[in-house]
């Protein structure tokens, strides 16, 4: 099967390149192996949290001029223009969001820690500056037997900055259903429950009744899954200021994303290969001109370009065994800092996790190399990048979504 | 030697690559629907943990399971989940089938036996006497009506109309049927042998054609599911001698022959798997190869709506069919987002499934009814009826339409060059 484009791994970086491609007319093929980690995603996306010294950033675009050489954000041409770019694409899927490159906000983790970010999409829990917080009485209403809203973590960060909160629950008939199987309570079966049965006001009253008094209601981001029009409408529904606060996975808002954005790329034309993996790369010389999955045994799918999204270690875009860490799907060259493995790992976690930072090699153009020679038309976007140390930096969105932005323009020249 | 304990280190359906990430429970249509399903995560990978220290913790409880495989596609790490479920019912299940799972999972003997009394049998199985009987004695839902009954099976009319001129071809293919085109809708059987001969290829039925078993395999009968398995596998190795590609017109079968053979029966399918596919994807690869050509009709206008059956979506292939639409210039193509239909062969047939089906499908209906096309294609025919009955859509096979919008004449002058 014969493509302009394909994109392997349809995560966050490997949708936002189909997505561009396809708006440009391109006809694009996406295969990803299984869904990707945008599950986990908090429904903010961050672009730079912290610098290299690990002080909060306020305004990314500034310190991203300052990061080290070896950061992917050196092989994008234009951060702030991309970043526009990044959020005009998003808006077009149907993601509405609010912040600025320029000019980070703060977002509510499922654990309560306040971290910078760079875009949130609409309802979600933010505050313009974490050293002055805007809540002076906060009631966080969880649904009674909901697991994976941890409160009282969240709580506990609340008040470590002076907020007072109490932890609150409700329950509707409908929702106590779900308790017959408690492994199955979770966010996503939740917002389920909730649409289908059309629970938007019995919720908004059940909130009502515990709201009185409070200057924020913060909930679990457990209300729509394929677009925020529900969610929407709970928070109207509320007499007081409400918003959400992500859950722990699978997350509500991380899920709407991945379906608002494969539905933008499907409804562009571009094909989607569902479930199925890139096994081998089939090069002649310094060109890739077509790849086999698992499952199209006797298709090969060829392009003109191509674009390795597949994600780093935990979605098997790259794969550690005892001696070494690969690339699995095409073999393209890692930069596995040349370390003995027992240096792989620090063992206290909280410290930066050299791992953290391999990644394929890219030249400048993002292209991709094997055996040391850079292949013309191989280009790699996303966490499968190495160079930085996302936990540490709060970079993975902006490096997903730029980097793919950039592989796009690089291939539309 | 660590290096060996690592890659060999590979349990049965890859259940210890589980990473616990939950994206599975997202995607399950039966948990979206009830709690009282355990949901694939539980059902699969953490209670197949429970079940290998004793079998105690089987529950029955998992023979809501769709196998609709919908889990495996989401997983990221490639655990079979929907394969852990399924052995787990087969090996621990001690639920023994009814008369009435017996009955809809024999579909290709209930067919031989309602055929010849097709007009008596269509319209007796529609009366409200009939189905009120059958819903309260049988259990079969009282909202169904069985898929009309040919009275000529597609069989009886390949055998008279269509065996004899098949030779005049130079290349050749076998077609396994299925149950539902020889008893209940032999014209996407008769417009397979259209579009074949067309493009230059004669059509031949297998020596024998038992029911892929898919049916038996979901209503506990698995033993009877193998042997005929092995009744499939022979005469399709004595085609495949004959160098014939063995092609089907349902992405189920084809499923079935190819992965559930081996991973769920035991079935030894290796040396003939590759030889089974998907009429869509044969064609497909012969036009890509410059092989053959499909010349379409000028005045052919239709707006079609595409479903991705969940067996064609686990297979990878919704690209081959979609593709192959698309390459017909007056049809106008969208694609519907992929949601299970709800009726997963005789599962949405039993009454105490028929609300959950329902309610699984209900997100395809509304698509299907905001989208409102001309007809919606599927690879798969249960698809079909719980689609049409519960939008009123018809559908269409791709094949179908296909043929419909062949210029047959221009094809067989194309393909003769
Ligand atoms: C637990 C967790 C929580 C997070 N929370 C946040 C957050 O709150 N905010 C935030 O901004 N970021 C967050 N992140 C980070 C962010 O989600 C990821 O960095 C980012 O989504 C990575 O995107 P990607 O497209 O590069 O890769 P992935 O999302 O990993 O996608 C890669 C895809 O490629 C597929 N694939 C792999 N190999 C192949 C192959 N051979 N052939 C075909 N397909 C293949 C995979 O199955 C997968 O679907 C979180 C990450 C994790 C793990
Ligand atoms: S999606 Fe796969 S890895 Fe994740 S919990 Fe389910 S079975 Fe385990
Ligand atoms: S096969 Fe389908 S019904 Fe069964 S657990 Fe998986 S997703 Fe759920």
């Amino acid at each position: 099967m014969k493509f302009d484009v394909i994109i392997i791994g349809g995560g966050l970086s490997g949708l936002t390149a189909g997505i561009a491609l396809a708006e440009a007319g391109k006809d694009v093929a996406l295969v990803s192996a299984g869904q990707s980690t945008l599950h986990f995603g908090g429904g903010s996306l961050d672009l730079l949290g912290y610098d290299e010294q690990g002080n909060e950033v306020k305004n990314p675009l500034d310190a991203i001029s300052n990061l080290n050489g070896n950061h992917p954000y050196k092989k994008i041409e234009d951060v702030s223009r991309l970043a526009g770019v990044a959020k005009k694409v998003l808006e077009r899927a149907g993601i509405a969001t609010a912040g600025e490159a320029n000019h980070n906000h703060w977002r509510v983790s499922p654990i309560g820690a306040l971290l910078p970010t760079w875009l949130s999409l609409e309802g979600m829990a933010t505050v313009e500056d974490a050293g002055t917080m805007p809540w002076k009485r906060v009631a966080l209403v969880n649904v009674v037997n909901f697991l994976d809203f941890p409160t009282k973590f969240l709580a506990a960060g609340l008040r470590n900055r002076g907020v007072e909160v109490d932890v609150k629950a409700f329950t509707l008939p409908e929702l106590e259903q779900l308790r017959k199987s408690p492994t199955e309570m979770r966010s996503t079966n939740i917002a389920k429950v909730i649409e289908t049965n059309n629970l938007i006001a019995k919720i908004a009253n059940e909130v009502n009744d515990i709201a009185g008094g409070y200057d924020m209601v913060l909930l679990p981001a457990v209300l729509g899954i394929g677009s925020s029009e529900t969610s929407r409408h709970l928070l109207k529904a509320i007499k007081v200021p409400a918003n959400y606060v992500a859950t722990l996975p699978p997350s509500v808002p991380g899920v709407r994303m991945q379906t608002l954005l494969r539905k933008r790329f499907t409804a562009l034309g571009g094909t989607f290969f569902t479930g199925d993996q890139v096994i081998e790369g089939n090069f002649e010389g310094d060109t890739l001109k077509g790849v086999k999955t698992a499952k199209l045994d006797g298709t090969t799918l060829e392009a003109d370009n191509f674009v390795l999204a597949t994600g780093s270690f935990m979605s098997r875009g790259l794969v550690a065994d005892y001696n070494h860490v690969y690339e699995p799907a095409l073999g393209v060259d890692v930069e596995d800092l040349g370390l003995d493995r027992n240096t792989w790992s620090k063992i206290d976690v909280t410290e930066s996790q050299p791992y953290m930072e391999m990644g394929v090699k890219t030249d400048s153009c993002l292209r991709c190399q094997r055996a040391g020679n850079t292949i013309a038309n191989l280009y790699a976007a996303g966490s499968i990048l190495g160079g930085h140390n996302s936990i540490k930096r709060l970079d993975s969105a902006g490096v997903d979504m730029l980097t793919a932005l950039q592989a796009v323009n690089n291939i539309l020249k | 030697m660590a290096t060996e304990t690592q890659t060999q280190n590979v349990s049965v359906n890859n259940f210890e690559q589980c990473l616990k990430c939950s994206i599975c429970t997202v995607y399950c249509p039966v948990s979206a629907v009830t709690p009282l399903y355990p949901g694939p995560k539980q059902a699969g990978p953490d209670g197949e943990r429970y079940r290998l220290k004793d079998k105690v913790f089987f529950d029955e409880s998992l023979k809501m399971c769709l196998n609709c495989k919908r889990c495996e596609v989401a997983c990221p790490n490639d655990v079979h989940i929907g394969d852990i479920i399924q052995a787990a019912r087969i090996k621990y299940s001690t639920h023994k089938p009814s008369l009435r799972d017996m009955m809809l999972a024999n579909t290709d003997l209930v067919g031989t036996m309602a055929s010849p009394f097709a007009p008596i049998a269509n319209p007796v199985l529609k009366l409200k006497p009939m189905k009120a009987v059958l819903h309260s004695v049988m259990g079969i839902d009282k909202h169904r009506t069985f898929p009309d009954y040919s009275n000529r099976k597609f069989e009886s009319w390949f055998k008279k109309e269509a065996a004899p001129n098949q030779d005049q071809y130079s290349k050749h293919v076998s077609y396994f049927h299925g149950c539902y085109v020889n008893y209940n809708y032999p014209q996407l059987g008769k417009d397979m042998v259209k579009v074949m001969n067309a493009v230059g290829y004669g059509v031949h039925l297998l020596e024998k054609e038992k029911c892929c078993g898919v049916a038996l395999i979901a209503n506990g009968m698995s033993k009877q599911a193998k042997r005929q398995g092995e009744v499939n596998m022979s005469s399709m190795r004595k085609a495949i001698v004959e160098g014939h590609v063995v092609l089907t017109s349902s992405s189920t079968c084809t499923f079935t022959m190819r992965d559930e053979y081996d991973h769920l029966l035991g079935i030894d399918n290796h040396d003939v798997r590759d030889s089974i596919s998907l009429a869509t994807r044969f064609l497909f690869q012969l036009i890509e190869k410059g092989e053959i050509k499909l010349e379409f009709r000028k005045d052919f206008h239709k707006r079609v709506a595409y479903h991705s059956a969940c067996h064609m979506e686990r297979m990878g292939w919704v690209p081959y069919s979609t593709r192959l639409l698309r390459m017909i210039p007056g049809l106008e193509f969208v694609m519907l987002e992929s949601q299970c239909c709800g009726i997963s062969g005789t599962y949405g047939f039993k009454k105490e499934n028929y609300e959950r089906s329902q309610a699984i499908g209900k997100g395809l209906f509304d698509q299907i009814n905001d989208v409102a096309p001309d007809c919606v294609a599927t690879d798969c025919e249960t698809c079909k009826w719980q689609i049409e009955m519960s939008t009123g859509v018809p559908v269409m096979n791709p094949i179908s339409i296909i043929a419909e919008a062949l210029d047959v004449e221009a094809t067989i002058i194309s393909n003769k060059k």
